[in-house]
């Protein structure tokens, strides 16, 4: 019997190790191969303030968690730029490090030896001792976390993280800062680690370095994996699955190290077969029956100054809405912005062109602070906004797309509008936890106005669907949708009806002059000259990272100059 | 102090030169297929059985044994690709699937050599060990050869990635798979080719390991480990850059030890990983691509 329950108990801790790793790698799209690791210095932490500095039970539960919070936002917050393989190497790195001080720092942690004679923790007059004491604790614990960590993944914060997970860049454009959240996600994920850790060493009373090594770190990501990443049922299933049914394997063979072997077998192939055949895990993310939200609600009338979330006559002042000048930036040889001035008048389309090549895109990524300007300043509204992070930019009102979109593929349409807004209390743990009915209804609010997006962009009815299920044209209007959503009032359109029908062209078209007629400040770039003169108010003509004229698209478009260079015709 | 930086120098350079060999075969890999090919450690392991089976038990000598290695680490690597990774870029996988295929090969692979032929640990036997003096530095004929082994087999590389047709062709695919292509490169032979290459280069490189430590299912992963920091540090892409990170990486492991308690010798490499992802991201010798 006691066999079973400490089954049940060691499926249980996994349970939470794998929630703490699925919010990391399944909602965060950030690899840790370190998990283990963070287990182990917080099952240390415990194991050392109980036995040496004698702190009660729930005390060293709260050590755990504070260091490997801690020592999480420490490895991650210097890390700023690291993603992908960077990661996947940092914290390989990182776990090798950890795992070879607890062997080698033999003053602290005893080396091979371990940590024995943990004291068992006393709760409510009664000291734990058995597994099927423990049971009420552990299971209490699984629960708290993975209460805590649903929580989090399916809010607005989780949106956040799924949405860093499909596009970083992505993401900045819609002002939200990758960084804060990364470092986040990392610390809350250690900090549910730091709870299995703390129960883990009073539940064992000796720990020693062997439980906290890279194969458990793989285990973890493989249990996570096999699962299903951004579900974390599919991790309880995993843990049930792949913790509990090998233990069935020592009936059949007494010795332990040959039991892991063939479970680690087993685990490893599947791994490779999953990948193959069954990316997405046991349970997919969007697996059938789970909330399919906005689908079947009607979408609510929508008149277009209702779906600008804007404050709008904040900023009615005279004057261009954004300038900027002098701006210089080359790479290598190649001037890509060669003292560049230019300002968009307030509620106005301008319209940027010029032939491949000229520096368009440069000029977009210079004035969000997605390139850094050699020399030259940009205002927006009268505010010098030159060297601020594109996330910052775009809190103050200055938004871009994307020539290629760059949609958050895996998530719903309604949610890639609805990360978007800006301001969102659940995007922040204090409100998330301890003002749930304010978070609530702003959450209510903010779907309604997500809504009002999508239906003034028409896609209302196609809220459900996963992003990259829709054709290229109804992309292109999520992420203008999205775009109003951030509730900038100043747009830039980096090829918005490129790529697309005529028909979709023309409904594109529309939606800027609305845009432009509710008061938006829109500038496009484009290489249509039909577009340009049939939307815009006021073009600049761009060659060589230089703007040689401006003026109306037909007096441009008449020029015999201008043609020359656009077409490539010769000159001579 | 001076006799024992000397001495600690040369240590230095010593596993360095090995370290610069197993970055090299792995960034190879790396840098022509973009796969975190982590299961390059069970490559390692399964070469080193085959040859410690064939000198310990079959009684082979030990050059037979360094060749079979070469040659079951050869084979072993293009299987991988062609039975693992070739299926898994048909079905367009992502680049964080394929590396956890590969995690999945390598937990499996290790259990399957563990099942084998059990988790005690062996020896390569055969190679007289002694000890050499040069001036103020000593080294054991093992590490002699380590550094005479390494070089030879890192210098014929580089002379054939520069100088050969093949050799430019895998440069190419590097530096820029599409456009390789249309040249008429095929990606997917080089792909086999580099597999090749580099997993018999680890082959050899593990052989060198067996020649001093002991032989177990798992002694794949520390030394591959050393070869991925080996290739970040010098730069993804570059095989000069491999070179120099893992010399960079095994002086500072030992020179560390100047000013630093031995526990601490394992944190030094991830400190220097650190500040050269911080402050250079594309590595000693990469390309700034931004």
């Amino acid at each position: 019997m006691d066999f079973w329950l400490h089954v049940v108990n060691m499926i249980g801790l996994f349970i939470m190790l794998g929630v703490s790793l699925n919010l990391l790698l399944g909602y965060g799209g950030l690899v840790s191969m370190a998990q283990a690791a963070f287990f182990g210095v917080g099952a240390y932490a415990a194991a050392l303030s109980a036995r040496d500095l004698g702190l009660p039970f729930p005390l060293t539960l709260v050590v755990a968690i504070v260091v490997t919070t801690l020592l999480a936002g420490v490895v991650t917050f210097p890390a700023l730029r690291v993603r992908g393989e960077y990661l996947i190497l940092l914290t390989l790195a990182f776990q090798m490090v950890i795992y070879g001080l607890m062997l080698s720092w033999v003053d602290l942690t005893a080396g091979r030896t371990g940590i024995s004679g943990i004291p068992r923790p006393r709760l409510f007059g009664k000291t734990l001792v058995t597994p099927a004491e423990f049971l009420p604790l552990i299971a209490a614990g699984a629960l708290v976390t993975f209460a805590i960590a649903y929580r989090i993944g399916e809010s607005p914060l989780g949106r956040v993280l799924k949405a860093m997970r499909d596009d970083e860049t992505a993401t900045l454009a819609i002002g939200k800062s990758v960084l804060r959240y990364k470092v986040l996600v990392f610390c809350v994920s250690g900090g549910l680690a730091g709870v299995a850790a703390g129960l883990f060493a009073h539940y064992q009373a000796f720990i020693n370095p062997f439980s906290f090594n890279l194969d458990r770190s793989i285990f973890l990501v493989a249990l996570v994996v096999l699962g299903g990443t951004g579900n974390l049922l599919g991790t309880v299933a995993g843990a049930i699955l792949f913790v509990g049914l090998p233990e069935v394997l020592r009936f059949l063979q007494a010795r332990q190290d040959i039991v892991d072997a063939i479970r680690n077998l087993v685990f490893g192939l599947l791994l490779v077969l999953f990948m193959r055949f069954r990316p997405e895990g046991l349970v997919p993310e969007h697996a059938r029956g789970r909330r399919r939200q906005g689908v079947g609600q009607p979408a609510p009338a929508v008149s277009v100054t209702g779906i600008l979330p804007s404050a709008g006559p904040a900023h009615d002042g005279a004057g261009p809405a954004l300038v900027a000048q002098g701006l210089r930036k080359s790479f290598g040889g190649i001037k890509a912005a060669d003292d560049l001035s230019l300002a968009l008048p307030r509620g106005k389309v301008t319209a940027l062109v010029g032939p491949n090549g000229a520096g368009k895109t440069t000029v977009f990524n210079l004035l969000t602070g997605f390139l850094a300007a050699e020399a030259g300043t940009v205002s927006l509204q009268g505010e010098d906004i030159t060297r601020l992070a594109p996330w910052r930019t775009v809190r103050l009102g200055l938004a871009r797309s994307f020539q290629d979109v760059r949609l958050f593929e895996r998530m719903t349409v309604l949610d890639n509008v609805l990360v978007a807004l800006p301001e969102q209390p659940g995007e922040r743990l204090g409100p998330l936890f301890f003002a749930p009915r304010r978070t609530a209804e702003a959450e209510r609010r903010n779907r309604d106005q997500a809504l009002g997006s999508l239906a003034f962009v028409g896609l209302a009815d196609r809220a459900g669907e996963i992003a990259s299920s829709l054709a290229f044209g109804e992309q292109k209007l999520v992420a203008l949708a999205r775009l109003i959503a951030t509730g900038a009032d100043v747009l830039l359109l980096d090829e918005p009806a490129s790529g697309v029908d005529l028909q979709w062209v023309r409904r594109i078209l529309g939606l800027i002059r609305q845009l432009a007629a509710a008061g938006k400040t829109v500038c496009i770039v484009e290489h249509n000259l039909e577009v340009v003169t049939a939307v815009a108010d006021h073009a600049y003509f761009m060659e060589a990272g230089r703007i040689i004229a401006e003026g109306r698209p037909e007096e441009l478009m008449a020029d015999p100059r201008l043609a020359d260079i656009y077409f490539g015709t010769s000159r001579r | 102090m001076l006799a024992l930086a000397a001495q600690l120098a040369t240590n230095g350079l010593i596993s360095g030169s090995l370290y610069a060999l197993l970055g090299v075969s792995w960034g190879l890999i790396f840098a022509t297929t973009k796969i975190f090919h982590f299961a390059h450690a069970l490559t390692l392991t399964v070469a080193v059985y085959a040859a410690v089976l064939a000198v310990g038990q079959w009684g082979w000598g030990l050059p037979a044994g360094f060749l079979l290695a070469a040659v079951v680490g050869c084979l072993f690597g293009v299987a991988t690709e062609r039975v693992v990774y070739r299926p898994l870029r048909r079905v367009n996988a992502t680049s964080l699937n394929i590396f956890l295929a590969s995690l999945g090969l390598l937990i499996a692979g290790e259990s399957a050599v563990l099942i084998v032929f059990g988790p005690q640990a062996r020896d390569l036997p055969g190679f007289p060990i002694s000890g050499i003096a040069l001036g103020p530095v000593a080294f054991t004929t093992v590490e002699g050869l380590w550094l005479a082994g390494s070089w030879a087999l890192l210098l014929l590389l580089i002379a054939w990635l520069w100088w050969t047709r093949y050799g430019r062709a895998i440069r190419a695919v590097a530096s820029n798979r599409e456009l390789a292509q249309c040249v008429g490169i095929d990606p997917e032979r080089m792909s086999l080719l580099v597999f090749g290459i580099g997993s018999a280069l680890v082959g050899l490189g593990g052989m060198l390991l067996a020649l001093r430590d002991t032989v177990s299912p798992t002694i794949g992963v520390q030394p591959v480990l050393t070869a991925f920091i080996a290739v970040f540090l010098g730069g993804i892409g570059s095989i000069p850059g491999a070179v120099l990170g893992g010399l960079v990486l095994g002086l500072a492991e030992n020179m560390g030890g100047l000013l630093l308690p031995g526990h601490w010798q394992g944190v030094i490499a991830f400190v220097v990983l650190f500040s050269v992802l911080v402050f250079r991201p594309s590595g000693l010798l990469g390309v700034r691509t931004r």
